[in-house]
């Protein structure tokens, strides 16, 4: 079975994927900050119920955890994935995860609110998500009473999602706004849009390999299709603008990028110890090299999963045991040098 | 631009200041604007920058500012009957405690979601079958007939105008037999 992010898909020069999150409440029980450990229990068992009827109308394979049982390492593994929120997984109450077998679709139980639903895809598709999520609503509706509002909509712990409860966003690679040092401008200008553009893992973390997530601010007065539609005017400019500034980058300092795009293929190649950011850097660099053809790399590599793969709990995944952090930068040099293919072409070489 | 003061920050502030007639204009990073001059930068203390920080300034902002004051004075932290939460404890959060809390704080959490929102109205989707829940969904400030009559009664009887008073009571009950019935009837029809 492939994951969501081996598919291949449009706009992927900018676009790396598209997500939609649904906040749901029931409304039997009390918000996160006031449940008890046995509501808890009672909570995530009450909506993993529901999963056989998602399983029966979706046709999807789907899987069951209970995430506050995980390990350290698996749990972080799974944000690192984007399966599970960091909210989620630092919390000790009982926490529950449906999850479908590609990992495009995930149900996040007792996160800040009791469901999460979250569907998301390769490229730039919010309406194929919005749509997946919203299917999964109305299965999970059938079962379960969620607390709604005449006046206010779906009601959330947080006012800043109550109505729709929708966050849309897309994951953006962003090399060349961010080497010329444009993101803090254009975040101020999207923020007059009621658009917001942070870090990969969602709030408050910080932007690793010039990637970004850029989502809608507000979730009340309008409809889905209306947040959607002003995410996706904004996130065409941005690519726009993106693409423009790639362009005249490779014009006007093509020795500059290309010399810096086959330096960073070099110490990712022949390095024997490598940091997360610093790696992360590096393969944001390849990638663009990559996605621009500066660099041809022979056969096909994902540098997006790539980038996953090399973050601290999944390193210790696929190493299979936990290890400190100076064996893991031996160890994520190793692992990149042998995923990387060899060069087959340089434009100018 | 940079800071006039540090000069190394980007300058993000414009200020000026007039003192006895004497302008001076500055062109201040945030950092310097609040530590240099007198101009208050929202801006929670350093490395604290949370969400709900943030959105708990906000909310403070609005309820401290607008015509809130009166209902401030009247009921300083309401608390939500359901869950205990008041509303001091969700100022410092952010979060509320359940899902009638969004009624227990009336009209401040009105106004935060103005603030917040920039709307007070659900357009988008509502669930299947979403039947319109009577009690939750009356805002809490609006008095019914009931208790508009209970308050004349108690005028009433302050100025001993008794018999006002008499008629006022057997309507009263009379009004509340009647809910009593609708509401019995409503309970023991289907639902629709």
């Amino acid at each position: 079975m492939r994951k969501w992010y081996e598919e291949t898909a449009e706009n992927g020069d900018v676009v790396i994927s598209s997500r939609v999150r649904l906040a749901r409440n029931l409304r039997s029980y009390l918000f996160g900050s006031r449940l008890s450990d046995e509501d808890a229990v009672r909570l995530v068992n009450e909506v993993q119920a529901a999963a056989p009827l998602v399983k029966e109308k979706d046709g999807k394979r789907y899987f069951l955890c209970n995430v506050n049982r995980l390990n350290e390492v698996n749990r972080q593994a799974m944000v690192e994935r984007y399966i599970v929120s960091p909210t989620l997984a630092a919390k000790k109450q009982e926490t529950g995860l449906i999850l479908s077998e590609d990992e495009s679709v995930s149900v996040m139980i007792n996160e800040e609110d009791h469901i999460r639903i979250q569907s998301v895809t390769a490229g730039m598709d919010l309406e194929k998500v919005f749509a997946e999520a919203n299917f999964i609503d109305d299965i999970l509706n059938e079962q379960l009473t969620f607390s709604f509002d005449d006046q206010f909509g779906y009601l959330t712990a947080c006012p800043t999602n109550v109505g729709t409860g929708l966050r849309a966003s897309y994951m953006l690679f962003l090399p060349a706004l961010t080497m010329t040092g444009r993101v803090e401008k254009l975040s101020e200008e999207m923020g007059k849009y009621g658009v917001t553009i942070r870090g990969i893992y969602g709030e408050g973390t910080k932007s690793q390999g010039c990637m970004y997530q850029v989502s809608n601010q507000k979730t009340l007065g309008r409809t889905e299709k209306e947040i959607i539609a002003n995410l996706d005017c904004i996130v065409d400019q941005v690519i726009k603008q993106e693409r423009r500034r790639r362009e005249y980058m490779l014009q006007a300092g093509y020795d500059e990028i290309e010399d810096k795009i086959f330096r960073s293929y070099g110490i990712l190649k022949y390095a024997r110890q490598l940091g997360t950011e610093d790696a992360m850097t590096l393969l944001a660099q390849l990638k663009f090299g990559a996605d621009s053809g500066v660099i041809k790399l022979k056969g096909d590599v994902n540098l997006h999963i790539l980038m996953m793969d090399i973050q601290p709990a999944g390193l210790q995944k696929l190493l299979g045991k936990n290890v400190g952090s100076s064996v893991r930068d031996r160890a994520r040099a190793d692992y990149i040098r042998n995923k990387l293919p060899e060069i087959e072409r340089g434009r100018s070489s | 631009m940079l800071c006039d003061i540090c000069h190394k920050r980007e300058a993000k502030i414009y200020y000026t200041e007039i003192i006895n007639g004497e302008k001076k204009e500055q062109h201040l990073c945030e950092e310097c604007a609040a530590e240099h001059t007198s101009f208050h930068v929202k801006m929670p203390v350093k490395g604290e920058f949370t969400l709900g920080n943030l959105l708990s300034s906000i909310l403070q902002g609005y309820y401290n500012n607008e015509e809130q004051k009166q209902e401030e004075n009247a009921n300083p932290n309401p608390v939500c009957p359901r869950c205990g939460m008041s509303y001091e404890e969700f100022l410092k959060t952010g979060l509320l405690g359940c899902a009638d809390c969004y009624k227990s704080f009336g009209s401040a959490i009105l106004g935060s979601l103005k603030n917040i929102q920039g709307s007070e109205l659900h357009t988008g989707k509502r669930p299947k079958g979403y039947v319109k829940v009577k009690e939750v969904s009356k805002p809490i400030k609006e008095l019914s007939e009931i208790d508009k009559l209970t308050i004349r009664l108690q005028q009433a009887v302050e100025r001993e105008e008794f018999e006002e008073a008499a008629r006022l009571r057997d309507e009263i009950r009379a009004r509340k037999a009647q809910e009593e019935k609708e509401e019995a009837q409503k309970e023991g029809a289907p639902n629709a």
